[in-house]
């Protein structure tokens, strides 16, 4: 997978004719072969955009910022990408007419081993599903499969689970580098941050950090699109998918095979009410 | 005063940090989910004191946890109580294993703001009752700079004991302070042979000369503080922090960054009060009440943080307070290193 | 450290009314020995902890010379002051750490004609001052308080400065922003009346000046027209603060940590730091 070329031509042409101000790409890291976001704002910057299988990065999280904020912005999606910008459309985060999407129908990117990461290897939904113009052959659909290490986590006994977590609650440095870095944690000032949040105020104990990761992944329940962003940005390697991908399992046998950012104005397991939920939970 | 220094090799390695993991409440690189931090050892194979610095913390939460208790508070229908707090845990004897020089220095440069005016009695207690026994790196990781900057690596002197690698497979073992001499007097049972500080010296020189010359990042550290000096209206610290998505990772991984804030976590009538980490890369942290923000934008923010490191702890304290890790480019999601943001600066 | 962050506890004696959005809290030590090693001098500040929800920085409004107590007034501006007006009554604990930062330079002025210049909430350091300097009443020359609020309502520390227009070796000057039926005094914003009421000589005199960051803007500009020298001009600086020890780095200004260099600072001073206040 390597679509430098028709992205670089697609953006000098969006710049040529006027149609945006800042073009979100990825550029090529100055000493490794990881590759970082760009924001191109001159059309001389554009021969640094590059699109290859390390494009990782969810690049949707740059429209929360002051820099793309109410400007008019081309931006590089993939399949999980997109279905995240789907979400902050239809959240009313971003306006669409202010947006040149430019969507590449994804093979799956590589981890830092080089291999085909994990959430590619499950990807339900390999092509951009919102798009101006396409990128590569579309390969349609997936079947949805449970996350593998959902799937080990479950087979073991409840004690040793627990522990499992209690570990990744014990390595958490509550940097919030998770929450910044979720193209759909937008809010100016996140619930864990109130000054009246007593549970989880800012302090470093294992209860604060599970009390803030269940919080937030509970706001993600339904909405995360597994770009696993977060997990890329966790300075401790904690396995935030497993948060995730719980929820989303959870979600996908309990509400109608819902997935999220699938479909344009789908608003969501928990918007949605249906004679069919469940509601065995409800005591 | 003349330290001991001892020459040994590999196995000769392994058994010293036996003994002293035997003897001492220790501290090293244990791994977790691929990434190293300082936990508690009770025998050598836990942890790795070799641990590659890209995935290392930095050893600051040993020094200055990461959150803190600082009272207790009860309530009652006589008013408030403030109940004692819980012993520090971080305040007895205790030896470190596997410290980086750069993370070593960073205690260093960290002292100078724990000493001045106010003493924070509990950070000294804990620099007291530590031992620090430092690696210097084989090889430069692509991020770091710490030869660079105002500090000799060579001759550090942050550390207790220094383990100087030989270029023939001999390791010399070398103690910097009085603290260092009596640990390495304190472990019986072994013998190695006594060598003098000037061999090992060369043999550091030698060392540091193939380290030295494995490094990506080189900067003119003089020039770069002169010309920063007067950065502060420079228009570059807007695209130099554009891509910086503000979520604090850089400050809460830095061995110097040293900024706290505190909070309270009450439930019903018991509270806790606590001191834990904060960055200044944080849209609120220097919000006041009434909504006025000095530094309500990105880049002002960039700059402060790199004005400090670079700038004004310097005029402050007499040091920079970056040393040159690459700690906070290594975990930067999007790889932001405060490198090339003071070289686009300047 | 951790030490040095534990609060003592006061008690809430009295909670006085000043504006609709201001309560002066009048607070006295719940360990006696504490009286006796908490001294301060005006301008400086306490951390206030409202247990619960965390601290917050507010300046001593009352003086030592009047022992026994202190004041903090305190505006409703926030979440936690806000929270500090709706859940703290009489008779209540709260948590105090303090007194930190330097303080109004009193014995520099000592000798010379002074000119407070206090708009809104900004009077309370200044009232700190001024009660000092009236108890040491024989220290100071001329003494001229210029204070102005947007409306009569918002006067603070009201029934105080009825005693100080009674007093005859002060002289008060009040105003307010726009005209109001019962107001007898000047209307106008403090700059204003500073250049065309009270027009100030120079000589010899000092101003101490505190206030919302406009009007400190526009009082500046005119003390300057006026031709005061900047270093004979002294006003306090609001900064975030957490730790006020110097250790927590919020309230740093370039090099300058506002916990401990200031936050009573010179104009001459305030003119030599990064502009990010």
């Amino acid at each position: 997978m390597d679509y430098t070329k028709q992205i670089q031509e697609i953006a000098s042409k969006l710049f040529a004719e006027e149609k945006i101000d800042i073009f979100i790409g990825y550029r090529q890291n100055a000493f490794d072969d990881n590759q970082v976001p760009i924001l191109v704002t001159v059309p001389a910057d554009v021969p640094n955009l590059i699109f290859t299988d390390k494009s990782v990065l969810n690049l949707t999280n740059y429209l929360k910022f002051e820099h793309t904020r109410n400007k008019r912005v081309g931006i590089v999606v993939k399949g999980c990408d997109s279905r995240a910008l789907n979400m902050l459309l239809t959240e009313s985060q971003v306006k669409r007419e202010n947006l040149y999407v430019i969507g590449i129908n994804c093979t799956g990117v590589l981890n830092e081993k080089g291999e085909k990461a994990q959430n590619c290897l499950e990807c339900v939904m390999p092509d951009a599903v919102v798009y101006d113009e396409m990128i590569g052959t579309p390969s349609g659909k997936k079947e949805y499969s449970v996350n593998v290490d959902v799937k080990e986590l479950a087979a073991k006994g409840l004690v040793e689970r627990g522990e499992y977590f209690q570990e990744i609650f014990e390595n958490c440095i509550r940097c919030n580098a998770c929450r910044h870095s979720c193209p759909l944690c937008y809010c100016t000032k996140c619930c864990i941050d109130q000054e009246s949040a007593v549970l989880y105020n800012g302090s470093n104990t294992p209860s604060s950090a599970f009390h803030a990761l269940m919080t937030w992944s509970l706001h993600l329940a339904g909405r995360c699109v597994d770009c696993r962003n977060c997990e890329k940005a966790c300075p401790s390697h904690l396995p935030l998918h497993l948060l995730h991908k719980q929820n989303e399992m959870v979600i996908y046998e309990n509400f109608q095979q819902h997935l999220a950012g699938m479909e344009k104005d789908d608003r969501g397991a928990f918007y949605k009410y249906s004679m069919k939920d469940p509601d065995d939970f409800i005591m | 005063m003349n330290f001991s220094v001892f020459e040994t090799d590999k196995n000769g390695l392994q058994k010293f940090y036996e003994e002293t993991i035997a003897k001492n409440e220790t501290y090293a690189p244990v791994e977790k989910f691929g990434k190293y931090d300082y936990k508690k050892v009770s025998a050598l194979p836990e942890c790795d004191p070799d641990s590659p610095i890209s995935l290392t913390m930095s050893v600051k939460p040993l020094f200055f946890p990461r959150s803190s208790k600082i009272m207790k508070y009860e309530e009652n229908r006589e008013g408030t109580i403030i109940t004692e707090t819980d012993e520090d845990p971080l305040a007895g004897k205790r030896v470190i294993l596997g410290v980086k020089h750069c993370d070593a220095r960073g205690l260093q440069v960290l002292d100078r703001v724990y000493k001045w005016d106010y003493i924070d009695a509990d950070y000294q207690k804990r620099r007291e009752n530590s031992v620090i026994i430092s690696t210097r790196c084989n090889k430069a990781d692509v991020n770091c700079f710490c030869t660079s900057l105002d500090y000799d690596v060579e001759n550090s002197d942050a550390h207790d004991i220094r383990i100087i690698n030989g270029l023939n497979e001999k390791i010399y073992i070398q103690a910097v302070t009085e603290k260092g001499e009596d640990l390495l007097k304190g472990v019986p049972g072994l013998q190695f042979s006594v060598c003098s500080s000037e061999v090992a010296g060369e043999e550091s020189a030698k060392h540091f000369k193939a380290f030295d010359s494995s490094f990506r990042l080189k900067m003119n550290y003089k020039e770069v503080n002169e010309k920063l000096q007067n950065s502060f209206d420079s228009p570059e610290f807007d695209p130099a922090s554009k891509n910086c998505i503000s979520c604090n990772t850089c400050a809460f991984i830095c061995p110097t960054c040293h900024c706290f804030k505190i909070t309270d976590e009450k439930i019903k009538d018991t509270g806790i009060r606590y001191k834990s980490y904060d960055s200044c890369n944080n849209g609120y942290f220097t919000l006041m009440a009434g909504g006025h923000n000095p530094r309500p934008v990105k880049y002002r923010r960039w700059r402060q943080r790199a004005m400090h490191k670079f700038v004004y702890y310097k005029e402050r304290f007499g040091v920079n307070l970056c040393v040159g890790c690459g700690h906070c480019a290594i975990s930067c999601p999007v790889n932001i290193s405060i490198f090339d943001v003071v070289n686009q600066v300047v | 450290m951790e030490q040095l962050l534990v609060p003592a506890l006061c008690k809430i004696d009295k909670i006085i009314e000043e504006t609709p959005d201001v309560l002066t809290y009048r607070l006295i030590f719940k360990d006696p020995e504490m009286f006796g090693k908490f001294k301060w001098l005006p301008g400086q500040f306490v951390e206030f902890s409202l247990l619960g929800r965390g601290e917050c920085t507010f300046c001593i409004s009352s003086s030592v010379t009047r022992p026994g107590y202190f004041d903090c007034s305190i505006k409703k501006a926030g979440v936690v002051t806000a929270d500090i007006h709706t859940m703290l009554d009489e008779g209540m604990d709260v948590g105090i750490r303090g007194p930190y930062g330097n303080w109004f330079p009193v014995d520099d002025i000592k000798g010379k004609n002074l000119l407070f210049v206090g708009g809104g909430i900004g009077l309370a350091p200044l009232r700190s001052l001024i009660q000092y300097c009236i108890d040491n009443r024989n220290d100071y020359k001329d003494f001229t308080i210029l204070y102005g609020a947007r409306t009569s309502k918002d006067l603070c520390y009201k029934e105080e400065i009825e005693e100080w227009k009674n007093n005859p070796t002060l002289k008060v000057i009040l105003t307010i922003d726009k005209p109001e039926e019962t107001w007898k005094e000047n209307v106008g914003v403090v700059p204003k009346i500073l250049e065309e009421v009270v027009k100030p000589a120079i000589e010899n005199t000092k101003v101490i000046t505190c206030g919302p960051p406009i009007m400190i803007k526009y009082t500046l500009l005119s003390l300057d027209k006026l031709g005061f020298a900047p270093k004979d001009v002294i006003t306090t600086l609001e900064m975030k603060m957490q730790c006020g020890l110097g250790k927590c780095g919020r309230c740093n200004i370039g090099s300058t940590y506002v916990c401990k260099d200031g936050p009573v600072f010179t104009y001459e001073q305030l003119k030599a730091l990064p502009d990010e206040f």
